[in-house]
């Protein structure tokens, strides 16, 4: 090595920028997750109200109306928490939302959803996305086709029984979930749309408007 | 069948239990095959299947397959390293041993709880016993704690041997990195109500693994299998190394801000995720330049005669370095940016990038690592590529692109007709699915689906024969 | 500071973003600089000769 006189070529500088550059990305990446662990944190239910805005909102969430609307400010979609509304006719206490909510995560991944749909866009690619699911208007159309007089009971009356409910040749299965469960799950959709997603989805079922016009894919 | 591979010419145990990996890992690599096969078919047949064996089953078992024998496989070329790089036989050859057997009876569990049991009712029993349902991670709790003690036998026995033999530049980034790739399996082992946490650290495993630790694990294998195969130069080499350490880990560390665009986390991950993984190419750029360099100097150097050894392992490695920059470069960065992925973001376009870059960066040189292992078991002094072996690579590679262009064209579509014309929701996908468009792409990429299992048996036939044959031809 | 916060959070990370790309920018600065020191480390090493 008696000749080699070029940084370029030296192991030791390499290794040593190697280490650098490796420790310094590392440690950059703990503190970012130390301020993105505190934003995403579950909101409290006085948050709620005093209608201050958390990424993810508590439990109790799920006793107010959840919209989807463009912020200026933001330059993209955000959800919208609005006036309360009852949740399978009523009005859930905070230990019972969260209870609710525990359970609906826990079926969630019990029942595998996301080797079909994907949450937050993450998953599999065999169908729709959940993310915003709870404010999908699809359900109207469910709500006629169960035969339920809510949104929330025609989501638990399918994710029972889907197979008696089919939109589409590929159809979801059923996965044995119980009434309770449904109720959990749908619980669990309604919390996860009141997610700040920073604008994902992208105009949310925009072209429903045009299926009902009779547009190009209206069928 | 597989035991027709013999081991006469291994002088280390170490070596022989890096070949019971291989055996394992080609088998799951066969499973993970037909369950993709399984799960294409019922995309052009909906009732294929369904409500017995539906899409999330084939799915769940298609994607731990594929998990587990790249992990079989990395796991068995490091015990294939070790006495080679070292000089010294393991020092817990038979806790090691032993540590296989326990591995393979855990996955054998659990794979057979996926298929025959599927699903279980909404509480912690699932979870720990049946299913975790998180992509990737599904592996019940129970697993993941047998396999956090197997991997801890592991790394006891390629640290401690790395501290008692030869310390080799290769050896001691693939320690260090071993630390860090068995580590971050933790970060996937607890259970929370908030979606989005949940989320933020299951990304802490699987992209941590796959765009960082991963990737500097076949850097490391690239630079072992290069001076086996071709003679480079170890200075040569082990510089190269560093460098690739150094931009992989720069660019793919807070490169996982690309994943963090729209799952509930903070704005800012928009800027450090789009520009530090729109990074992520260049070191696999120069993965590739390093590779083709070192081919074409020492083919130079020998004049008439090829220099190298390994015929089929050195065309898999080229495969790799080129697949490496294809599927996890180019693909990776045709939707890395905030501006494109808000669209594409869930879509096929994942799925057709998820093919190309498992199979150009893990696969090819995890097959490759195989091929190096049967020379060794046979003693075979330089083996050249037989029929089978040119077969197997050019259906398996053929078809793996022909899969990631197929799904890219289904991509295109979806985000142009599902997302950004109709702005997703469930009408909005189903219109995109049922399109002409979107059937014509799921026949082709069936079709070379089964282009690739073609080639797989050609594999598989290859790997079981090329020792034998090469070895009387050589006599 | 000087561009309006239009995050849901403030934050420091969010502070140093003043305009596009400019956190991104600043962070891949402050991890390439000191290679510039460890550069003309190994340089002087070399000219002393081993």
């Amino acid at each position: 090595m008696a000749q080699n006189h070029s940084v370029w070529t030296s192991i030791r500088f390499w290794r040593q920028s190697a280490a650098w550059v490796t420790g310094f990305a590392v440690v950059l990446l703990i503190l970012l997750t130390f301020d993105t662990m505190g934003q995403i944190t579950m909101g409290t239910d006085a948050d709620l109200q005093k209608g201050i805005t958390k990424r993810v909102p508590a439990p109790t969430v799920i006793n107010y109306h959840i919209g989807y609307k463009f912020s200026e400010k933001r330059g993209h979609e955000v959800p919208v928490i609005g006036k309360k509304e009852p949740f399978f006719g009523k009005e859930w206490s905070p230990k019972e939302a969260a209870a609710l909510l525990h359970k609906g995560k826990l079926t969630e991944q019990a029942k595998n959803c996301m080797d079909c749909h994907t949450l937050l866009g993450n998953g599999a690619y065999y169908a729709p996305d959940l993310t915003k699911a709870w404010i999908d208007p699809k359900w109207k159309s469910m709500m006629a086709m169960t035969g339920k007089k809510t949104r929330e009971e025609a989501m638990a009356e399918f994710l029972q029984h889907p197979e008696r409910y089919p939109t589409h040749a590929r159809r979801m299965p059923n996965l044995k979930i119980t009434p309770d469960e449904a109720k959990a799950l749908v619980a669990f959709l309604k919390h996860m749309s009141s997610i700040d997603t920073n604008g994902f989805p992208r105009g949310f079922s925009k072209g429903v408007k045009e299926f009902e016009a009779g547009g190009t894919y209206a069928h | 069948m597989l035991t027709s591979i013999k081991n006469h010419n291994l002088q280390y145990e170490t070596q022989k239990l890096g070949m019971m990996y291989f055996r394992v890992a080609i088998i799951l690599f066969g499973a993970q095959l037909l369950m993709g096969l399984i799960a294409a078919i019922q995309f052009m047949y909906p009732s294929f299947l369904y409500g017995i064996f539906d899409f999330s089953v084939a799915r769940m078992v298609h994607i731990n397959a594929l998990v587990v024998w790249m992990l079989y496989a990395m796991i068995g070329s490091v015990y294939y390293m070790i006495p080679d790089e070292t000089g010294l036989e393991a020092v817990g050859i038979k806790l090691g041993k032993l540590a296989f057997w326990v591995l393979t009876l855990a996955i054998t569990i659990v794979v057979l709880v996926f298929i025959f049991i599927q699903i279980g009712p909404g509480d912690d029993s699932t979870i720990w016993l049946i299913n975790e349902g998180r992509e990737y991670l599904e592996a019940p709790r129970w697993a993941d704690y047998g396999i956090v003690v197997v991997v801890l036998i592991f790394y006891y026995n390629v640290f401690f041997t790395f501290l008692k033999g030869r310390r080799t530049g290769v050896m001691t980034v693939m320690v260090a990195n071993l630390l860090a790739l068995a580590g971050l399996y933790l970060a996937g082992m607890f259970f929370t109500d908030n979606i989005s946490v949940d989320q933020y650290w299951w990304w802490w495993v699987i992209h941590l693994w796959v765009e960082a630790t991963w990737e500097v694990f076949v850097g490391t294998l690239a630079a072992y299998a290069l001076i086996k195969i071709i003679g480079a130069k170890r200075e040569i080499v082990e510089m190269w190394l560093w460098i690739e350490v150094l931009m992989l880990f720069g660019s793919g560390i807070l490169g996982l801000g690309h994943h963090y665009f729209w799952i509930g986390t903070p704005e800012y991950w928009w800027e450090i995720g789009a520009l530090f993984s729109a990074l992520e190419p260049v070191p696999l750029v120069a993965m590739f330049v390093h590779v083709l360099y070192d081919w074409g100097k020492e083919q130079g150097a020998h004049g008439e005669k090829p220099a190298i050894k390994n015929g089929p392992a050195m065309a898999w490695i080229v495969t790799n370095a080129f697949g490496n920059f294809l599927g996890a470069g180019i693909w990776g960065f045709f939707h890395t940016l905030p501006q494109v992925n808000i669209y594409t973001h869930g879509t096929q376009f994942t799925a057709a990038h998820g093919h190309l870059a498992f199979f150009g960066a893990y696969a090819t040189i995890l097959i490759g690592m195989m091929y190096l292992g049967i020379q060794g078991a046979y003693g075979i002094d330089r083996m050249k590529a037989t029929f089978k072996s040119k077969m197997a690579i050019f259906l398996i590679t053929f078809g793996v692109l022909g899969m990631a262009v197929a799904l890219t064209i289904a991509g295109y579509e979806q985000v142009l007709v599902e997302r950004a014309e109709l702005g997703g929701g469930w009408d909005a996908f189903f219109t995109a699915q049922n399109l002409v468009w979107m059937k014509q792409a799921m026949g082709w990429r069936t079709v070379m689906g089964v282009v690739t299992f073609i080639g797989f048996i050609y594999l598989v036939w290859d790997l079981l024969t090329i020792g034998k044959e090469e070895s009387e031809n050589n006599q | 500071m000087i561009e309006a916060f239009t995050d849901v959070n403030h934050s420091f990370w969010g502070m140093l973003n003043q305009g596009p790309l400019t956190l991104t920018l600043f962070l891949h600065t402050v991890i390439i600089l000191p290679m510039i020191w460890l550069y003309f480390k190994e340089k002087k090493r070399l000219q002393k000769g081993e």
